[in-house]
């Protein structure tokens, strides 16, 4: 490769990587992973619930006894989760013990109070107060217990055996097995997890390419602003130095993808077994750590797919660089391509879902949006490689060599430009001034 | 050998002729001074030089190559409009562009350091560009353009922005690298610092060339021979002569402006034969004038704005 064009590479990939900014940017990812999974497992043991205070008036008589029971479950402290205590009426004006049921909640001596109406069975209506109402999973369980019970004595009424009625909606359940078909055969893969991982891919793909093509934007518009152009170009051809500034930058995104990488692989083979070890048995949170799953070919897409997304939009974003004088112009230039970038990742979401469309395959085969709409597919049908992606790489490719030769032309004029920001007609004409 | 050959080139932007077919060339070993007033075409020829504005006609060729990728390692140029990367190291930075030129990173650490010796600032070398004083970075950006040695020097408006004290470091680093063979080209509105530096000169005015030639040729031919002289006696000699355009007499001392192709000598001796003379000196135009004429009647009734 030209000596020159590589010191351009070493040069932006080394002022950049040492930089505060990138060292935290690139931690930052990982960093958000310990803290959302470290914070669930502080908060899991820190904010330990305490055991629950109702008062119960059931005026039916028929529930108190069986609700107790269904609720009897302990926390991990050993301490119960609820204590129910049973409030009889006996000749007291119902209004007399509810104020007094308020005053006790007031008083923070007890949580709440339950209210169940003699035609309970009838009117299925049962009455939550308590001085906090958000405590929505709570609610659901004694919501359910309640449920149950009536459910019991409706059936009994009705003259069927509820055990048994119940014991063939347990047994009666039926689940479904999802197998994915492919050319080696049938593969075990459940439909949640490789959403889970397209939806994250990308989403990391959607922010690297708009980062670093904004970083080569504001890489262009500091030569040019701070007259450094003049100089350079007084050495090599313009082109040369724009394409070794994608270069330079591109190995930065590369960096920071292989430090992601190591720590998403890291913690995909490891995960589990430290959560576990932390003493996390919370199932939810090491079903999302399972399924951390990343197949070879799925990530050799992604860089390549960076890489042309990337390379493409940058392009882009170096044309604004070289048309502005100012990061300010250059934040409102870039808004169509922002939207541009963003359209993209917004259809990723409709094509994951139904990745075999017609839709889907001429969406993910136009350059614009192929780097995030084509990986979608790649991702969400792995291990089986969809129809177009080798198509829309090869697609990408030549619109890209194409793009460039026309970004050289608009960037060697507009670099050398000061003053005023020419219209977007006059950029065009720069195409054919040079 | 003719290292810059430029002929007939011209640029235009929009309705401004900037450039407006000019022409010369340059040889080996001299010091050539782009001069005229603002707003001349000094920069825009020499942009077009180092092409980076391409020209609408003519042609240039540098080191005898007509396109510039070949000569680029043997150019060193100092653009008007000059900067470097805030957050760069000096040394970082010097060595960067000396990869820029295709130079052994070796000879560039030797080179570096003894340039940033030379302009007093080695204590700076590990600092960042941003630290620096204006002055400070317009003199590492200078040696920036020097460190490969190169056989043509291309500096636009070297001075500019400079106090006295670097102007001077500046011009003596020029000289001695005058000594060594380079070829400089430089563009500048300071006539004093031309007058004293180049060897040859091209005035332009308004994208022209008006005057060109060595410093020499060109203030003879400018025809405007002043002659001063200290005198004691008559100066019936002054009626006689007939080298004489006018003079300007103030009893013992009196400037004696020449007709062209005078011959300064025939006057000595004609004043010698009436008056005892204590100073008889031939006094040259200065660059100065010569700008100021040969500028001044080109802007013949127009205002001129700087």
């Amino acid at each position: 490769m030209n000596k020159k064009v590589l010191a351009v590479i070493t040069r932006e990939y080394v002022t950049r990587v040492r930089t505060k900014g990138f060292i935290i940017g690139t931690l930052i990812i990982p960093l958000m992973f310990v803290l959302i999974f470290g914070g669930v497992f502080i908060f899991s043991v820190l904010f330990q619930p305490s055991t629950k205070d109702y008062h119960v008036i059931d005026q039916s008589g028929l529930i108190y006894d069986d609700f107790v029971l269904m609720l009897s479950d302990t926390l991990d402290s050993g301490e119960p989760e609820f204590r129910f205590t049973k409030v009889d009426l006996e000749d007291q004006n119902l209004d007399t013990v509810i104020s007094n049921l308020q005053s006790l909640i007031n008083g923070k001596e007890i949580d709440g109070y339950l209210l169940i109406p003699e035609d309970i069975v009838e009117s299925r209506k049962v009455k939550y107060a308590a001085r906090s109402v958000s405590n929505w999973d709570e609610q659901k369980e004694i919501g359910r217990s309640i449920s149950r019970i009536v459910t019991n004595y409706r059936l009994a009424k009705k003259g069927f055996p509820p055990d048994s009625i119940r014991k063939e909606f347990r047994q009666g359940r039926v689940e479904l097995i999802s197998r994915q078909v492919t050319e080696e055969g049938e593969l075990e893969k459940s439909g949640a997890s490789s959403f889970v991982l397209t939806y994250i891919l990308a989403y990391v793909l959607f922010l690297m390419v708009m980062l670093y093509g904004q970083t080569v934007m504001r890489s262009v518009i500091e030569e040019k602003s701070q007259r450094i152009t003049e100089t350079i170009v007084s050495s090599m051809k313009p082109i040369e130095l724009l394409v070794g500034k994608l270069i330079g930058i591109s190995f930065l995104g590369l960096t920071q993808l292989i430090v992601i990488g190591l720590f998403v692989l890291g913690s995909s083979v490891y995960g589990v077994a430290i959560f576990t070890g932390f003493g996390v048995t919370t199932p939810d949170l090491l079903d999302v750590v399972n399924q951390i799953n990343f197949s070879a070919s799925v990530f050799a897409f992604f860089i390549i797919f960076f890489l042309m997304g990337y390379i493409f939009y940058a392009g882009l974003y170096a044309v604004i660089g070289a048309i502005v004088n100012t990061e300010d112009e250059g934040q409102h230039l870039q808004f169509p391509i922002i939207i541009l970038i963003i359209f993209g990742f917004f259809m990723m979401f409709s094509v994951a879902q139904n990745p075999e469309t017609s839709m889907a395959y001429w969406i993910s085969l136009i350059p614009l949006f192929s780097p995030i709409v084509m990986f979608a597919r790649i991702a969400v049908c792995d291990p089986v490689i969809p129809d177009g992606a080798y198509l829309s790489i090869v697609i990408m490719i030549v619109s890209t060599v194409l793009l460039l030769k026309i970004i050289a032309k608009i960037y060697r004029v507009g670099i050398l430009m000061y003053g005023k920001k020419p219209s977007l007609k006059e950029a065009l004409k720069w195409i054919r001034y040079s | 050998m003719k290292i810059l050959t430029v002929e007939n080139i011209s640029k235009s932007f929009g309705d401004f002729k900037a450039v407006d077919g000019v022409s010369f060339s340059i040889d080996e070993g001299t010091v050539f001074g782009l001069i005229g007033p603002n707003g001349a075409g000094k920069t825009t020829t020499l942009r077009m030089i180092m092409n980076i504005i391409i020209p609408d006609s003519g042609s240039v060729s540098l080191l005898g190559n007509s396109h510039l990728d070949k000569a680029t390692n043997q150019i060193g140029y100092l653009p008007e409009e000059r900067g470097m990367y805030k957050k760069m190291g000096v040394g970082e930075l010097l060595l960067f562009m000396t990869k820029l030129k295709s130079m052994n990173k070796k000879e560039a650490e030797k080179q570096i350091d003894y340039w940033l010796e030379r302009i007093d600032l080695m204590d700076w070398k590990k600092k960042k560009i941003e630290e620096l004083s204006k002055g400070m970075q317009q003199k590492i950006q200078f040696i920036g353009t020097i460190l490969h040695n190169p056989k043509l020097l291309i500096l636009d408006e070297p001075f500019g922005g400079l106090d006295p004290i670097n102007t001077n470091l500046i011009k003596d680093i020029m000289l001695e690298l005058k000594e060594n063979g380079t070829t400089i080209i430089f563009s500048t509105h300071i006539m004093e610092s031309a007058e004293k530096l180049c060897d040859e000169i091209l005035l332009i005015n308004k994208g022209r060339d008006i005057v060109s030639g060595r410093l020499s040729e060109v203030k003879s031919n400018f025809g405007k021979n002043n002659v001063l002289i200290e005198y004691d006696g008559n100066d019936g000699f002054l009626k006689r002569s007939d080298q004489i355009i006018k003079y300007d007499n103030y009893g013992r001392y009196v400037e004696v402006q020449l007709k062209k192709d005078a011959d300064p000598q025939k006057l000595l001796q004609e004043a010698m034969a009436d008056v005892r003379i204590s100073k008889f000196e031939i006094k040259e135009p200065s660059l100065n004038d010569i700008f100021i004429e040969a500028v001044g009647s080109e802007n013949n009734g127009e205002s001129n704005h700087e």
